[in-house]
């Protein structure tokens, strides 16, 4: 065990080193990182109209700079990088190396935090100057479910991340399911739009779905638009959805590595 | 009248600039900032003019310039300075008459379409080239007979063996005739059967339609068997430009006499051996000796005169000795190549 | 007329490579039909039965949508596939055999590879189209619909000529995974009217990034609204971008040959 701890670190140490090697990756990445931005203008332009539901303007410049910063925290490339791995065989040196390969995956995903965390904070602090703080949760419990949310929704990310790559395993187009995943999840996440204007119906169905704890509710917890009862309830949805996942994963996982060592790479 | 050079080479180098980054995560961090440059000379100073027809090969060590020389020859690589003439073009300006007289094969990349039979690429590289369809069949049927083709190449590219690919890699570089042919290690990573087919196609190839041919090799066989004139580059610069043989008898004068005695009679005499020449080799019933060329005669005649010889053959010293050899009497210890042969 | 052939036997061998995979025919035909459907509901939410943002009416938002579906499929079928394989040529250094033959390289990359199956998004994109008309209660003009077909080719020059740009991105960023992601993203707001953005957006989408170029001119060309010098200014702007990305192209293309090694 203190083993792993050791090893985790170093891989870390590793990673962050890798994500800090290449500078014009970077400014594309803060780049991607403003999608929020745009639409916070755009919805708060429709709600100078008129209010949508609960939401004015203000609310909408909350709810999206909240987003933002999920966004940053909880997110996963994984699937490029298991479909490069093994679509040219690097995947054998990962198989090799005494520490799983998805744990080694995990410790380079964690390894940008920092960095993400940069582009983060500052936003965070504009968000709490711009809005005066009154949009954001102030419920020590929501706040503590707001915490949660964040890693249940990194695990979220990660782990289908790990189905979809493991896709990469069985057939030649593993990009093209991610892409159906990626675009549904733009819509019934709350990344473009905030679940709550959506008709009942969609809204009852992205309750039941995993994509509205990869974002959704964790905003909605920050911006404390949610109740202690039903944050804590939504909480535990999260992590039945994180523990389901998770066994998904593994098993697609192992059944990848068994035809990956049967038709040798 | 001389023809004109099928390649003429004066006074080429190329220098690339790299950046240079120290490890660790510091490192990682001030180069986010401030990147150190450094100048690398790939090739210095090279002059060289090759006729049509001939077949030349570069040998050097790794990172010796070897392939930045024939990317600047096919027009890959602007070059620093200096002037390039290939099939009467300057290759960096790509003009389509250049193009289309010169093929560029890669041991180590290919340009087969992964998911489609080798025939879509024939059939792709058809209408690139602008090859009339009697040429294109006629060219494909010789290199079909050459080759063996037929069977290969309706599968799927990423079905073929290595070897297979590799048939089918030459045959899509050759099927718009060129003639001029730069080979960039052709044979890595094939079989010894597999060496010796692609070997005798390009040999077969060559004297067929006369192409000019340059190859780089690791494979010291390769450039035994396929050029009479080779050019050495070692860090970018001209050390040898002539006949292979040539070239063997001036870096290693001596030649090598193997004997090998018959089983029943007496054991060898160390002492008078190691009279007559350098023993590389001795055992029970063989013996290997290396002797300056002026004393071959004499010493031939010393051991059939002294031992109960079964059969006995005068030959040069490998290549790869002689490679290393050359290298190493700059002061530069690497030797030939990776894997090189049988040491003395 | 080479090029002509070219382009026909590069056709001939995408077909073939579709017809081998008939199932995504299927699938990505469904895929295009139930996105379709679920991504009008954000433009539901924020158009109907509410006032005009920005001039937009729920119905004539419908069009800009129909646009937008029609050239996310030009993108997906024939920009974007042949396109990203530069990326790998240049990764595995296999641009080189590219770079050796007698065509343009250009024009070479970009043919290389198309995606048929993305026509469903035409059919999509028409279904649309007749939806909003005829909730509008008119059919749009010969006239209109011509203009709108020329603002159509304007606007698959200018998403080629920015594709080719993030391409070129490539000879000197190792990976450009996350450009390309990018670009998707941005291009994913080309949904809604320009003109519902305000200040630096709107100014960031109409000249840097040009959305508006792509999908609410043919938009307002078709509902009859575009202004007729918008019209000679965004054809004077495609001209010029796909001239600045040919330019840009051949400078990577030089900026490789002289530092590759």
């Amino acid at each position: 065990m203190r083993r792993l701890a050791r090893t985790y670190v170093t891989l870390l140490r590793v990673g962050f080193a890798a994500a800090l090697a290449y500078r014009a990756e970077m400014v594309v990445w803060m780049l991607t990182t403003t999608m929020p931005l745009v639409s916070l203008a755009l919805w708060s332009a429709v709600a100078a109209e008129a209010p949508v539901g609960r939401f004015g303007p203000s609310d909408f410049v909350a709810y999206f700079l909240a987003a933002l910063v999920v966004r940053q925290l909880t997110s996963s490339w994984l699937v490029w990088q298991m479909n490069q791995d093994i679509k040219q065989g690097s995947l054998s040196q990962r198989l090799l190396r005494p520490v799983h390969p998805l744990i080694h995956y995990s410790a380079e995903n964690l390894a940008a935090l920092p960095l993400r965390a940069a582009i983060a904070v500052p936003v965070a602090i504009v968000a709490l100057v711009t809005t005066g703080g009154g949009h954001f949760a102030r419920d020590p419990t929501v706040v503590g479910v707001a915490v949660a949310s964040l890693l249940g929704a990194w695990l979220i990310n990660f782990l289908t991340m790990a189905i979809l790559g493991s896709l990469a395993f069985f057939t030649e187009s593993s990009t093209s399911a991610f892409e159906i995943w990626f675009a549904t999840s733009m819509l019934l996440s709350g990344y473009l739009v905030p679940l709550e204007i959506f008709p009942a119906g969609v809204r009852a169905a992205t309750d039941v779905l995993p994509f509205r704890y990869t974002l959704g509710f964790p905003v909605e917890a920050i911006t404390g638009r949610t109740t202690a009862g039903h944050a804590l309830a939504q909480l535990g949805v999260q992590w039945v959805w994180v523990v389901v996942l998770g066994g998904i994963a593994i098993a697609a996982w192992r059944a990848g590595v068994r035809r990956f060592a049967a038709f040798g790479g | 009248m001389a023809q004109p050079p099928a390649i003429e080479v004066r006074s080429l180098s190329k220098v690339f600039r790299v950046h240079e980054r120290a490890p660790g995560l510091r490192a990682a961090v001030a180069s986010l900032f401030r990147r150190t440059y450094k100048e690398v000379t790939a090739v210095d100073d090279l002059s060289l003019s090759i006729a049509p027809g001939e077949r030349v090969g570069f040998l050097g060590p790794n990172g010796a310039g070897k392939t930045t020389t024939l990317k600047v020859l096919a027009g890959l690589i602007h070059p620093t300075s200096g002037h390039v003439r290939v099939a009467g073009h300057v290759p960096q300006r790509r003009e389509t008459a250049f193009l289309e007289s010169i093929a560029l094969v890669m041991g180590q990349k290919q340009q087969l379409l992964w998911d489609l039979p080798p025939v879509e690429t024939f059939a792709l590289n058809r209408a690139i080239y602008d090859v009339p369809q009697d040429v294109f069949a006629q060219r494909l049927a010789e290199l079909d007979d050459l080759l063996g083709l037929r069977a290969v190449s309706g599968k799927p590219t990423r079905q073929l063996s290595l070897g297979e690919r590799m048939k089918c890699e030459l045959a899509a570089a050759l099927l718009h005739g060129p003639r001029v042919l730069f080979l960039d290690e052709p044979t890595i990573g094939l079989d010894v059967a597999m060496q010796l087919a692609v070997r005798e196609f390009l040999r077969a190839y060559a004297d067929r339609t006369g192409a000019t041919l340059i190859l780089t090799s690791h494979y010291m066989d390769d450039v035994v068997a396929l050029c009479p004139r080779v050019v050495v580059i070692d860090k970018g610069r001209l050390r040898y430009d002539g006949d292979l043989r040539t070239l063997s008898r001036t870096v290693r004068p001596d030649k090598r006499i193997a004997m090998r005695l018959r089983a029943d009679g007496p054991a060898p005499d160390r002492a008078a051996i190691e009279r007559l020449g350098e023993v590389v080799e001795l055992e029970a019933t063989r013996a290997v000796i290396q002797v300056p060329q002026e004393g071959v005669r004499d010493a031939i005649a010393q051991l059939f005169a002294s031992h109960d010889v079964a059969d006995l053959t005068v030959e040069d010293p490998p290549l790869e000795e002689v490679m290393r050899e050359l290298f190493a009497s700059t002061g530069d210890a690497r030797a030939a190549s990776p894997g090189d042969g049988p040491r003395a | 007329m080479r090029y002509v052939r070219l382009f026909g036997t590069q056709l001939r061998r995408s077909l073939a490579l579709a017809l081998q995979y008939r199932l995504d025919f299927v699938t990505s035909g469904l895929v295009s039909i139930v996105w379709s459907v679920i991504s009008i509901v954000p433009l539901y939410v924020a158009f109907h039965g509410r006032p005009a943002v920005g001039g937009w009416s729920y119905e004539s938002a419908l069009v800009v949508f129909g646009w937008f579906t029609l050239l996310k499929g030009v993108l997906e079928g024939a920009v974007n596939p042949s396109l990203v394989q530069v990326v790998d040529h240049i990764r595995m250094g296999t641009l080189d055999f590219v770079l050796l033959k007698p065509a343009d390289a250009q024009f070479l990359v970009s043919t290389a590879r198309f995606e048929p199956w993305k026509i469903v998004d035409l059919g999509v994109a028409i279904a649309i189209f007749g939806y909003a008309f005829a909730r509008l209660g008119h059919p749009p003009s010969a006239a209109a619909v011509a203009l709108a077909f020329a603002m159509l080719c304007a606007a698959v020059a200018v998403l080629y000529s920015v594709w080719i740009l993030v391409v070129a991105a490539a000879f000197w960023v190792v990976r450009v995974d996350n450009l390309v992601y990018l670009f998707d993203s941005v291009f994913d707001f080309a949904r809604w009217p320009s003109s519902v953005f305000k200040g630096a957006f709107s100014i960031l989408f109409t000249f840097v990034i040009p959305l508006a170029l792509m999908t609410t001119f043919p938009a307002q060309a078709l509902l009859g609204t575009l202004a007729p010098g918008t019209a000679i200014a965004a054809v004077v702007a495609s001209l010029l971008a796909a001239i600045g990305a040919r330019r840009v192209w051949l400078r990577a293309l030089a900026h490789y040959t002289s530092a590759s090694s």
